[in-house]
């Protein structure tokens, strides 16, 4: 297992760089960016003030953006689940399935490795890849406070991406197990992007239509915890999408093991595969 | 310990509405070579995967060295050394970083000396990466991670697949050596001179059913040569006729005949002593041809031969 953990690590290390820098980056840039805008406090709330009141209901309350925890949540937080959602959801379809349709699983498979040990493994090393991206990523905000008017402790702007990591462990796994049900990493990857978009949207929406406010309870975004988050954190929220992603983990592992591995080339939907074929 | 390496009774596999295998029953002996052949889509494949874990079976027996390799795939993992037929290699990974995952894989249970040696003699350039290889230099490579524990088992779909002559040799030369320390060989191929050379026995399969389980001399027997014999002089080709396994193209007087000859060449060239003979030449075996024997026979009987 720990093979696989490590090889697989190695494997997303051109990602994890490339995201974990250009999130820190954008961080980088936020912090002296609040200062700015913070210096000249009037002419910050003169720009709240145009904001139609429909954008503010869809992004937060708009006018706690003159705070460091709203300024971070609205103009970092809010959009980094469809960010970071397509790393998750590229990892989480492509972590069996890729080498399954590049046919590289075959040879793999063939070593004294276990499926289980496969599969433990690989998904480790996408937790401990979305962990280091997310670690680098929360340095990019914490030390340039240092030099900031943002007077945030460490461990409050950890909280909201705490609540990020279990989104987007919810949809790597949300994409794993649709990869190992739909017939191709590409639908898999496709389903799990609309499927994090429209959460997005309806729990935007849900905020100024009542009547999606149902929907939105099944939305995972609904519990994504932001602004609020760097009080405190909502245990109940965190430990359900935790949950929710565990499930999905489980129902994939499950249908690995027992499923039949493809051959390389295989993974599309054709018509000509729905209908009935003769019998030799 | 068991003699038997290989145990396949009554195999059936389906993919979906398509059925590849219809009871595939087949023993492979400890410390023998066997040459699995048959045509594209025979389910040659679809057999090995079954033998690996890598499909499950509807129906059916399976024993690799004495274990299901259901119940136990690292076991038969471990103690097996495999070649896919289409082999597909990590393209970013160097050739010597592969090899080490793969090592690592096997629990660095490797005997780095013999892997030096199949560097060697396979003149594999580890320092290259995979996708700069040529479709024979990734085969060497599968060659390599086949053998390199030097495993009890050897199941390999198409070894010499993209390799040069020379390298054929080179790698029947390995499976012997691998053989003469007691493993077993299980190998699927399209080549019946590689079957000839290599192999101890035979199995066809064909439409997911064998037909057929002989030795490659018997193999060679079945097959049919085309002879082509110029003669110094017009001659009456008749005497020819009626030769037990040959077959005229044509009786007609001439300086040239062209026949099908259907096993041995002993009675022909016996026959052949009458005549002026210029030269005589005789095209390769072939195959396609036993297959094809083997579906008309096949369809003549039915649509499934069990």
């Amino acid at each position: 297992m720990f093979v696989e953990f490590k090889h697989a690590l190695r494997s997303s290390l051109g990602q994890i760089i490339g995201w974990g820098f250009g999130l820190a980056l954008l961080g980088l840039l936020q912090v002296p960016m609040y200062d700015s805008l913070a210096a000249d406090g009037e002419a910050f709330a003169e720009m709240l003030e145009l904001f139609p009141s429909e954008v503010m209901a869809f992004f937060g309350d708009l006018s706690l953006m003159a705070t460091p925890e709203g300024y971070l949540s609205i103009e970092f937080f809010s959009y980094m689940p469809l960010i970071l959602g397509i790393f998750a959801i590229q990892a989480g379809t492509g972590l069996l399935v890729k080498d399954e349709e590049m046919g590289t699983l075959d040879l793999i498979i063939a070593h004294p490795v276990s499926r289980l040990s496969l599969f433990v493994g690989r998904f480790l090393a996408f937790l401990c890849a979305l962990g280091v991206i997310l670690f680098t990523a929360w340095l990019g905000i914490v030390l340039p406070m240092e030099w900031s008017m943002m007077s945030l402790k460490g461990v409050e702007v950890a909280r909201p991406f705490l609540s990020l990591y279990a989104e987007m462990v919810l949809f790597g796994s949300l994409g794993l197990i649709l990869s190992t049900i739909l017939p191709s990493r590409r639908l898999a990857s496709m389903v799990s992007g609309l499927l994090l978009v429209a959460s997005f949207f309806i729990t935007g929406l849900s905020q100024l239509n009542e009547d999606l406010e149902i929907i939105a309870w099944l939305s995972p975004l609904k519990y994504y915890q932001t602004q609020e988050a760097f009080a405190g954190l909502n245990g109940e929220w965190l430990i359900g999408l935790f949950g929710a992603g565990l499930v999905f983990v489980l129902l994939a592992g499950w249908r690995f093991l027992r499923r039949d591995l493809r051959v390389a080339g295989e993974g599309g939907w054709k018509l000509k595969d729905l209908l009935p074929t003769k019998r030799q | 310990m068991s003699e038997i390496s290989i145990m396949i009774k009554g195999l059936e596999k389906s993919y979906g509405s398509f059925q590849a295998l219809f009871g595939v029953d087949l023993t492979v002996r400890k410390g023998e070579i066997l040459g699995f052949l048959g045509p594209n889509g025979a389910g040659k494949t679809t057999t090995i995967r079954c033998l690996l874990d890598q499909i499950r079976p509807q129906a059916g027996e399976i024993q690799v060295l004495g274990l299901d390799p259901q119940q136990h795939p690292v076991q038969v993992q471990r103690k097996t050394g495999y070649l896919p037929g289409e082999l597909r290699l990590e393209g970013s990974l160097e050739v010597s970083r592969l090899l080490r995952y793969l090592k690592e894989l096997r629990g660095n249970r490797i005997d780095e000396d013999y892997l030096r040696e199949l560097i060697e003699r396979l003149e594999l350039d580890t320092s290259r990466t995979i996708k700069n290889l040529s479709s024979g230099n990734k085969q060497k490579v599968g060659v390599v991670q086949a053998l390199m524990h030097q495993p009890e088992l050897l199941i390999l779909d198409e070894p010499t697949s993209g390799l040069d002559p020379l390298m054929q040799q080179e790698v029947y030369q390995l499976l012997r050596e691998a053989q003469s320390r007691g493993a077993t060989v299980f190998f699927s191929s399209h080549i019946l001179s590689e079957v000839e050379t290599l192999a101890d026995r035979v199995a066809i399969i064909r439409k997911g059913v064998i037909v057929e389980r002989s030795s490659p001399a018997k193999l060679m027997d079945m097959s049919m040569r085309q002879v082509n014999i110029r003669f110094l002089e017009i001659v009456d080709p008749s005497p020819l006729h009626g030769i037990p396994g040959v077959s005229l193209e044509s009786l007609a007087p001439g300086d040239q005949v062209s026949l099908q000859v259907e096993g041995s060449l002993d009675q022909l060239i016996k026959a052949l002593a009458q005549f002026p003979v210029k030269d005589l030449s005789t095209s390769s075996h072939s195959l396609e041809e036993i297959f094809l024997k083997y579906y008309r026979e096949g369809n003549q009987e039915g649509s499934h031969v069990r």
